[in-house]
This record gives structure tokens, C-alpha cells and sequence, in this order.
């Protein structure tokens, strides 16, 4: 299986990898922080490095093979990860009145995580096949839709809207990205908007209404459903130009943030890092978000295209959706901020997203016959 | 190497593939624009919570950091005249649930449920309960623990992660629900009360009398709120006590009733489970002994609010309990309103000490016969044995002279129709017919056979129990009109006296008038102590009583008319009233017993005030009964 040569070497994403160090890095450093001092067991920074080598050890099978093989392997992927998702409705462990998590001993699956990246390059493989020349019909896109909608449905009735919501967003992302025909657009737009305002009236519980009126008005209610926005924002806006200093947040180490070290991580970053540090990491962040992009553009094939496109989507919008909550725009959604929140399943679907991207960026050369005479 | 890589490249991708790529990489570029758009905003909204608005939410940190905790002053006790706790405060246990500091909720309700003998499903459904409210926020799950429970949780606390015990002061009332209606009892603020009152003092969730004195000497009972100052986590684990002030703890209030008088007044009236009221007050002074009112309140229901099956049980009652019906009920006087009829008639001169008329049993006037209790008639009778045996031809004859103005006048100055003053809430006015009420009302002429109705306490009479004992005191102390008073002394906690009790004076008898009161006293101490009185019943040895009976007609239906008197469906029968005073020499305390649909006045009513006289002149009564030993 191993090509290990030169052009190993050379066509590596030197790049995307110290970028992925650096953020990296910095959320290793920030989850020191917002865990400390450490409530006894295995201290979370320490699952984090484990993790995080299961990561690499992740990337380096991923990067082993051309991920012409994904395309392959495609469909039993799927299944796979929807037999998980079903099985965490009867064995998972539960967690605030959601099922969401298989414990496998060592460590605890989150299936819906790796679904994400399986949705990524089941549409991928779809679209790359499936070439049309003036945008898709409406005919085109049932099986699509149909591929989503069923880990779609099997995690809102974990229930998780939040994750749920991401396969919608990465369905319409990669979707509209392959261009639809303008019939198309109308048709989706309209059952689109009928199925929120049936899914409101019918579907979302109280507790996830009021957590979308409570954005509206968050400081009736400063100690229920607005605490963690106001928290939050207090958090991020308390640390000025400069921020408090590392390990000297007040919010997240007197435990006024809630969540401090999964879904709002980045508030404590904030407040202890200020403006300055904030900004640092986003430029990082986003920048490495760019690459990925540009990974995209320099793929050597349609499908290739595809895949570093949905990777960079799945994490661009995971991102955003995160940060937005944080500053208060977004209400608690339970997104994490891919990389920097603390979450075995998040970390290791993204770690592979990125072994893909560099599959992609390695390989951007590559014919098949190359492929081939390299593949011993 | 790059360079074979790239022509091999173009080599095997056909000219259609790269027009389709190159669109696609058209949109990447427009993917980049979105990215940029959203980072924009991102780093635009932290510029302004960082830099913009920076300054103040680091106040709002700083804040957050150290949390001014409310130490809520424990409320003032309430005593009765002889120092008597009635209600004072003791601290109560409640169990918490933090579910955020616990992993295991299913496992840890599950071991609760065992310990504290309570279904796992009530437990569950508290927490359902909060499920909307963020996890941090701790969730009652059992009040009022006991100590057993308590001392097993802390003991155990290791095996309870999540479970935190929570202080909390509760009223303990040392005589159950004596006096409940005087009381009152204690609730949560509700909105409306939080934006009335008004002040700093209160916030959401604080305990607020609802009714009683406990709502009218909120102020005083309440206390000052103390704080402490300290920097805590938001699981409200405190880090560092950083400020300290202590509560000032609410003025104890010492009451004018006698709690020994009232719960002898209360099982009195538990005695065939008798709805009414029982008043007693201090003839010289207006202080009142008694003020009870039945069927009592259960206090315990009201705490931490009454639950909707309890209120409605109340409110559905027949027998009205939410009322206090020593001042909030009013009944046709009966018979005890021959006291006025009787003093306007001497005041005025209609008639004399010595006046006689002749009771054959009924009277005409107009074209209507008016009947006297006594079908037989009582022959020739005074004023002294009209009143001793209740004679209504003898009225009858005094109202017709007076007619229904000097009534009237005579009513108000004994205090009937005016609020008594007394400091409690929604008191009632009673009503005292005039003719120009009646023109006002009905628009109708008064009739004067009306007043004869009127005379012997039927009609459009009403009044309250309390204004009632309120006119015997006046009889029985010679013409003052004391305001009924229930505090006797409000001090605060260094000891300071900052209200003690006077008599209020709220009116007195001309000398012209209240020449005539022995002699009213005379008749009334004939109800009891004659021959022929129709309360008998109510004589104690040893002390002389004067007293009169009543009985307050509900309804005039003729279809109960020829029934026997148990036979009568109950909210048909008559009330039954006793107004007394003792000792009949120099009167000390008037009783003043109204038992609905009791009846009469002498068989049910009198036995209760006698209760009352016998406890209250108990220790006089003994001396007495030992001299009488000694002497033999």
C-alpha cells in the first residue's frame, strides 16, 4: 500500500500541517486553562494529547492511500455510520435527556461526528459522478436528499437538533456549490420554508423554542436559557484589547462560564487572550480554512474537488455557527468550534477531514496510472 | 519530477473536465468572498464586545466575581398577652439537585428515592419540571426534611454527588391554627405585591404576609436584610467571605388575646363542628381576649403556596371558611338588638324604668299580626322582664313610639353600623336602616309596621359579631366606646418598646343616657340569673353573668313553618346569638358568641361564652369555692 518516496515528501501539505499544529496548539494550551485545576481522573488535556495521537495515526492511514479509494469504499462507510447512529438509540448512554453517545470502554463515540465527514464524501462521490452540463433537476437531487435525510432524521430524534441541522447545511452547501437549475432553487427554497414552519409548530420541543426567543431577549432571564449567552459575552468582552492574562479569566475559572472547555471554549481564549490574541487565532484559523480551499481548487479531479470542498464546508460552517453563539448572535446549540473545543468524536472526525484534505493536496498530480505504478 | 507530473496531468484530463472544473473553481472564489463576509462579521462583533464595550463588561466580571448574597432576618415572633410563643421561626431542610455536578441522575434519584421514601417518578417529575432552566440552577426535589433524613444525607454526601441541603426559615405555629384568621400566614411575592410595595426590600421568590397580621405588620415582623459580600463560583460555592453585615431579625409582637381563652373558644366551637365566631374583649380597656372564627384555617396548606385542590375545597365550603366571621360576616342582630330598642326608649322617654304594657302574645298593627315568641303570651310586663324574658310585644310597643330613626341613632351610639377600627382586614359596616337609607335604596317609602320588625332585631339589621361584643362593652362599662385592639406591644430586638398598648376611646354615652345602663345590666343579669332568663344555661357558680339571647331569622318560609326544628334543612335554620358580660357587679370582659344556623341563642350559643367566662374567672372561681370549704 505504501508509496513512500521523494514525492511523498515534497507533495506533502507542509503548510495545512503547521497550520493544524498551530490551532492545535492553542487549544491544547486554552484547555489547560478552562479545566484547571483538574476535578480528579484522567485530566482532560491529557485524553486530549491521546486523542490527538489517535488523530495523527488517523491522518497518516488516510493520506497512505488516494482517496480515489473513498469513492469505493463510499457506500459501506455509509452503512456503517448509520447502523451506529441506530445503534445509539438503543445502547447509548444518555446525556441530558438525549441519547447521543456509544461508550466503546477507552473512549466515548459520538456517531453523529463521523457522520458528518461520511455525509461529506457520500455527497462528494455523488456529484462527482453524476455530471450534469446546466445545473441538476429536482430528479437528480432525490437520491441526494434521501442519502441525508436519513442520519438527518436519526439524529433529530436523539433528539440533537444542532448536529441535525449541520447535515442540512452541508446538504444545501455542497448542493448549491454543484449548481442547480433555477427550477430547482424554487422548488427546494419552498419545501424548505414549509418544513421549518411544520418543524416548528410540530417538531421542536419548548426547551428549544425558548432557547430561540431567549436570543431575542437575553437578560430577562439572566439565570435561566440567556446565563450562558450573557456569561459568554461577559467572558469575550472582559478580556479588552490584551485579555486577562493566561489562567487568569475570572468567568471561566470561577465557573461562571458554563460549558468553559467543550462548547465554549473560545469565550475563555477570549478573555484571557483579549482583541489581540482573538484575532491571532482567527487569522490562523481562518486562514487554514483558506488553504483548504485552495486545496480545493488545485485538486486534480471532480471528485477530489469536491471532497476538500465539503471538508472545508463541514468545518467553515461548524465554525462560524460556534463563534456566532459565543458573541451572542446564534442561540445554544450545542456546535462545537471544530479543533479548539474539547469533544473525542468532533476531534478526530475533524483530524480526518484534514488527513483528506491533504490526500487531496499530495495527490493534485497524480493520474491513476501514477497511481498504479506507484502502488506496490 | 513537478514538471513529468503536471504534463502527465494534461495528458489524461479531457477538455470537458477542465471546462467543468474551471466553473467549479469559479465558485470556490465565491466561497472565499462568503468566508471572508462571515469573518468580517466576526471580528467585527468582537471588536465591539472587546474594545467597544470593553470597559463595562469587565465591571460586569468584576461583578460576577464577588455575588452580595441577601441574609434574609429572621422574622419578628408573635406572643400572646402573657408571653406565649404563638409563632416563631425555625430553619427547615430541603434537598437540591445540581444536575450539572452529577453524571449519573437515573442512578442517583434511584438511591434518593430510598432514603427519602419518595417515588422516583415525583422525583423525576420536580426535575422535568425545571427542564427548561439552565443545569447549573439547582432543582428542589423534597422540602422539609426530617432530621433522620437530613442527618443520613450528610453523613452520606459522598454517596449523593450533586445533592446539596438547603436551608430555609419556616413559621412554626406553636398552637396549630388557633387564631389562624388573626395570624394570617406567609407566601411567596407576587408580581403585583413586588411592584406595589415598591421599596428595595424585596426580591423574587422573598416570603410576604398574605393575610393577618402577618400582612398588616409586614413591616415590623420582617426585619432588616443583612448581607455578605463574597467571591463565589457560579455553583455558588463560596471562595472568600469578603463582607459581613448581620440581619437586623423583625420585632416580636406581643398580642391583647389570650391563647389559653381562645383555644378553650375554639374547641368550644368544635364541639358539633359549629361555624361561627367567638369574640371577647376587656371591658375597661377594648383589648381583645378572643377573635376567633370557625371552621379555622389550616395554615400549613398556605405555606410555599396553597395548593389549587386545597383552595377550592375552601372556597366551596358551605361553611365559608376563608372568612372571618367576626368581622367580615354580618348577621340580623335578633335579639340582642332589644338593648338598643330598650336605651333609646329610656333616653328618649317613650318609656320608664316602670312602664308597663300587656302581652297577650301578639300585637296588630296595621293590617298585619306580629307575633311574640311566646304564642301564650307574657301577660304584664316591665322593662327588666321584658328584656330577662325576651318579650317582643313589650319592643314591639317601645320601636312604635320611637320609630326607626331614633332606632337608628341609638345603634350607631352603641357602635352598630360603624367600623369597629380594628386592625384587620376587609371589616365589615353592618347595616342600620334609616328612612332615608331605605328612599336612597329602594326608592321606596319606610312602613312603620317595618320598624316594629326592626325593634325586635329583624329586618334589614345586620351586623358583625365584633361590633356586637363591642355594644355589650358598652353597657357593661357604662357608656365608652372602645376601639377593639389587638397588640399590646411591638419590641425590637434589643428590647426596645416601640408600640405598647392604650385604650383608643372612639366615643361615649351622654350622663343623661348612661344613667339607664344598670338598669339594662339589671334585665340582662335576669336572663341569666332569674327564673324564668331565657340563658340559664349559661350561669357559673360562683360569678354573676348578665347576658341576652338572639336568634336571627335566615329565611320566612312557610313551608319550613310547621316542621320540628332539626327537621329544618341547615343553611334554613336561624343563627344563633349570646351576648354576655361578667361579673354582673363590675364587669370585667364581655363574650359575644354568634353559631350559624345554631338555632337559638340559649341552647347553642350561650354554652360556648359560658366556656369562655369559666376559664377566664377560673382561678377566682377555685378561691372561691375553697373559702366556701374553709367556712363550713
Amino acid at each position: 500500500m505504501f508509496c513512500v518516496d521523494r514525492r511523498f515528501f515534497m507533495n506533502f501539505d507542509w503548510v495545512l500541517l503547521s497550520l493544524l499544529f498551530m490551532v492545535c496548539g492553542m487549544a491544547f494550551l486554552n484547555l489547560y486553562s478552562a479545566t484547571y485545576p483538574p476535578l480528579g481522573g484522567v485530566p482532560p488535556y491529557l485524553k486530549q494529547c491521546y486523542l490527538l495521537l489517535m488523530g495523527v495515526a488517523g491522518i497518516i492511514f488516510l493520506i497512505s492511500f488516494d482517496y480515489k479509494e473513498l469513492q469505493l469504499w463510499n457506500y459501506p462507510i455509509y452503512i456503517v455510520v448509520i447502523v451506529l447512529l441506530v445503534l445509539v438509540d438503543f445502547v447509548g448512554n444518555s446525556a441530558g435527556g438525549a441519547q447521543r453517545w456509544i461508550n466503546l470502554g477507552f473512549f466515548q463515540l459520538q456517531p453523529s461526528e463521523p457522520a458528518k465527514l461520511m455525509m461529506v464524501i457520500t455527497l462528494a462521490s455523488y456529484y462527482s459522478r453524476k455530471e450534469v452540463a446546466n445545473g441538476y433537476s429536482i430528479q437528480d437531487l432525490i437520491t441526494p436528499i434521501i442519502l441525508m435525510a436519513v442520519p438527518f432524521l436519526l439524529i433529530l430524534v436523539q433528539p440533537d437538533l444542532g448536529t441535525a441541522l449541520m447535515f442540512v447545511i452541508i446538504f444545501i452547501s455542497m448542493t448549491v456549490f454543484a449548481k442547480l437549475r433555477l427550477s430547482s432553487y424554487i422548488i427546494l427554497g419552498l419545501s424548505g420554508i414549509a418544513l421549518a414552519v411544520l418543524g416548528w409548530l410540530f417538531v421542536l420541543k419548548p426547551y428549544q423554542k425558548q432557547r430561540v426567543e431567549t436570543l431575542l431577549h437575553p437578560v430577562k432571564d439572566s439565570m435561566g436559557e440567556g446565563y450562558q449567552i450573557l456569561q459568554s459575552k461577559i467572558a469575550v468582552g472582559s478580556g479588552g484589547l490584551f485579555g486577562r492574562g493566561y489562567m487568569e479569566g475570572t468567568q471561566g475559572h470561577l465557573h461562571f462560564l458554563p460549558e468553559r472547555h467543550t462548547d465554549f471554549a473560545f469565550s475563555v481564549w477570549c478573555e484571557e487572550w483579549g482583541f489581540v490574541g482573538s484575532f491571532f487565532f482567527l487569522a490562523v484559523y481562518f486562514f487554514m480554512l483558506f488553504w483548504g480551499l485552495h486545496v480545493a481548487m488545485s485538486a486534480r479531479d471532480r471528485f477530489g474537488l469536491f471532497l476538500a470542498f465539503g471538508v472545508v464546508a463541514l468545518i467553515f460552517w461548524q465554525a462560524v455557527i460556534n463563534l456566532l453563539m459565543i458573541l451572542g448572535f446564534l442561540p445554544v446549540v450545542g456546535i462545537p468550534l471544530p479543533l479548539f473545543s474539547y469533544g473525542g468524536s468532533s476531534l478526530l472526525t475533524t483530524l480526518l477531514g484534514m488527513g483528506i484534505l491533504m490526500n487531496v493536496r499530495m495527490r493534485r498530480f497524480q493520474t491513476e496510472s501514477t497511481l498504479e505504478s506507484c502502488d506496490l | 519530477m513537478i514538471k513529468w507530473n503536471f504534463l502527465k496531468e494534461l495528458g489524461d484530463i479531457s477538455e470537458h473536465d477542465q471546462a467543468a472544473q474551471d466553473g467549479l473553481r469559479k465558485r470556490i472564489l465565491v466561497t472565499g468572498a462568503v468566508v471572508v463576509f462571515f469573518v468580517a462579521i466576526i471580528l467585527l462583533r468582537l471588536w465591539f464586545l472587546q474594545i467597544h464595550k470593553g470597559e463595562e463588561y469587565k465591571n460586569r466580571a468584576e461583578n460576577n466575581r464577588v455575588r452580595i448574597r441577601e441574609v434574609a432576618p429572621p422574622r419578628g415572633d408573635i406572643l400572646d398577652r402573657n408571653g406565649k410563643e404563638l409563632v416563631t421561626n425555625r430553619p427547615s431542610f430541603n434537598v437540591v439537585l445540581v444536575r450539572e455536578d452529577s453524571n449519573d441522575i437515573d442512578g442517583l434519584l434511584k438511591r434518593l428515592s430510598v432514603v427519602l421514601k419518595e417515588d422516583v417518578s415525583v422525583l423525576w417529575e420536580r426535575i422535568r419540571d425545571a427542564e427548561s432552566k439552565q443545569r447549573h440552577i439547582p432543582v428542589r426535589l423534597k422540602e422539609n426534611l426530617s432530621w433522620d433524613t437530613l442527618a443520613y444525607l450528610e453523613t452520606h454526601n459522598k454517596d449523593f454527588p450533586g445533592i446539596r441541603i438547603e436551608v430555609f426559615p419556616r413559621r412554626f405555629y406553636h398552637y396549630g391554627d388557633m387564631a389562624a384568621h388573626i395570624i394570617g400566614y406567609l407566601g411567596e411575592i407576587s408580581k403585583n405585591e413586588l411592584e406595589e410595595t415598591n421599596t428595595d426590600f424585596y426580591r423574587g421568590g422573598d416570603l410576604i404576609g398574605k393575610m393577618g397580621l402577618e400582612k398588616l405588620r409586614e413591616k415590623e415582623l420582617r426585619g432588616e436584610k443583612g448581607n455578605s459580600s463574597s467571591e463565589v463560583n457560579a455553583r455558588g460555592f463560596e471562595q472568600q467571605l469578603l463582607t459581613h453585615v448581620e440581619p437586623v431579625p423583625g420585632n416580636e409582637v406581643r398580642l391583647t388575646l389570650d391563647i389559653d381563652l381562645q383555644q378553650v373558644a375554639e374547641e368550644a366551637m368544635d364541639v358539633d363542628e359549629k361555624s361561627g365566631a367567638v369574640v371577647a374583649m376587656e371591658v375597661k380597656t377594648g383589648r381583645l381576649l378572643v377573635l376567633a372564627s370557625t371552621p379555622r384555617l389550616h395554615l400549613a396548606d398556605f405555606e410555599g403556596g396553597i395548593s389549587s385542590k386545597n383552595w377550592s375545597a375552601l372556597l366551596d365550603n358551605p361553611k365559608h371558611p376563608l372568612i372571618n366571621k367576626a368581622l367580615q360576616a354580618m348577621y340580623p342582630p335578633g335579639s340582642t338588638y332589644k338593648m338598643v330598642t330598650a336605651l333609646a326608649g329610656l333616653a328618649k322617654g317613650v318609656i320608664t324604668k316602670d312602664t308597663t304594657f300587656f302581652c297577650p302574645g301578639h300585637i296588630d298593627f296595621g293590617n298585619r299580626q306580629y307575633n311574640c315568641w311566646k304564642h301564650g303570651g307574657h301577660g304584664t310586663v316591665n322593662l327588666k322582664r321584658a328584656i330577662s324574658e325576651s318579650c317582643d310585644v313589650y319592643f314591639y310597643q317601645v320601636g312604635m313610639r320611637l320609630g326607626v330613626d331614633a332606632l337608628a341613632e341609638y345603634a350607631n351610639k352603641l357602635g352598630l353600623g360603624l367600623k369597629t377600627q380594628v386592625e384587620l382586614e376587609n371589616e365589615k359596616s353592618g347595616l342600620i336602616p334609616t328612612k332615608e337609607w331605605k328612599k336612597k335604596k329602594y326608592g321606596v317609602k319606610w312602613q312603620d309596621g317595618e320598624t316594629l320588625s326592626l325593634a325586635i332585631g329583624q329586618g334589614f339589621n345586620l351586623v358583625t359579631p365584633l361590633q356586637l361584643c363591642q355594644m355589650t362593652v358598652i353597657l357593661a362599662n357604662g357608656g365608652k366606646r372602645y376601639v377593639p385592639q389587638l397588640i399590646e406591644s411591638v419590641t425590637d430586638a434589643d428590647g426596645n418598646v416601640l408600640e405598647s398598648f392604650t385604650p383608643k376611646l372612639a366615643g361615649e354615652l351622654q350622663e343623661n343616657e348612661r344613667k339607664y345602663l344598670a338598669l339594662i345590666r339589671e334585665g340582662m343579669a335576669e336572663v341569666i340569673q332569674g327564673a324564668r332568663g331565657t340563658a340559664r344555661v349559661a350561669r357559673i357558680e360562683g360569678i354573676n353573668l348578665g347576658g341576652k339571647t338572639g336568634s336571627a331569622q335566615v329565611v320566612r318560609l312557610e313551608q319550613y313553618k310547621h316542621l320540628q326544628e332539626e327537621n329544618i334543612p341547615y343553611k334554613y335554620r336561624d343563627h344563633a346569638l349570646f351576648i354576655c358580660f361578667a361579673p354582673a357587679e363590675d364587669p370585667e370582659i364581655a363574650v359575644t358568641v354568634v353559631v350559624e344556623h345554631g338555632l337559638h341563642g340559649g341552647s347553642s350559643a350561650a354554652p360556648v361564652a359560658r366556656a369562655v367566662m369559666q376559664k377566664y374567672f377560673a382561678n377566682r372561681i377555685a378561691v372561691d369555692q375553697i373559702r366556701k370549704a374553709v367556712t363550713q
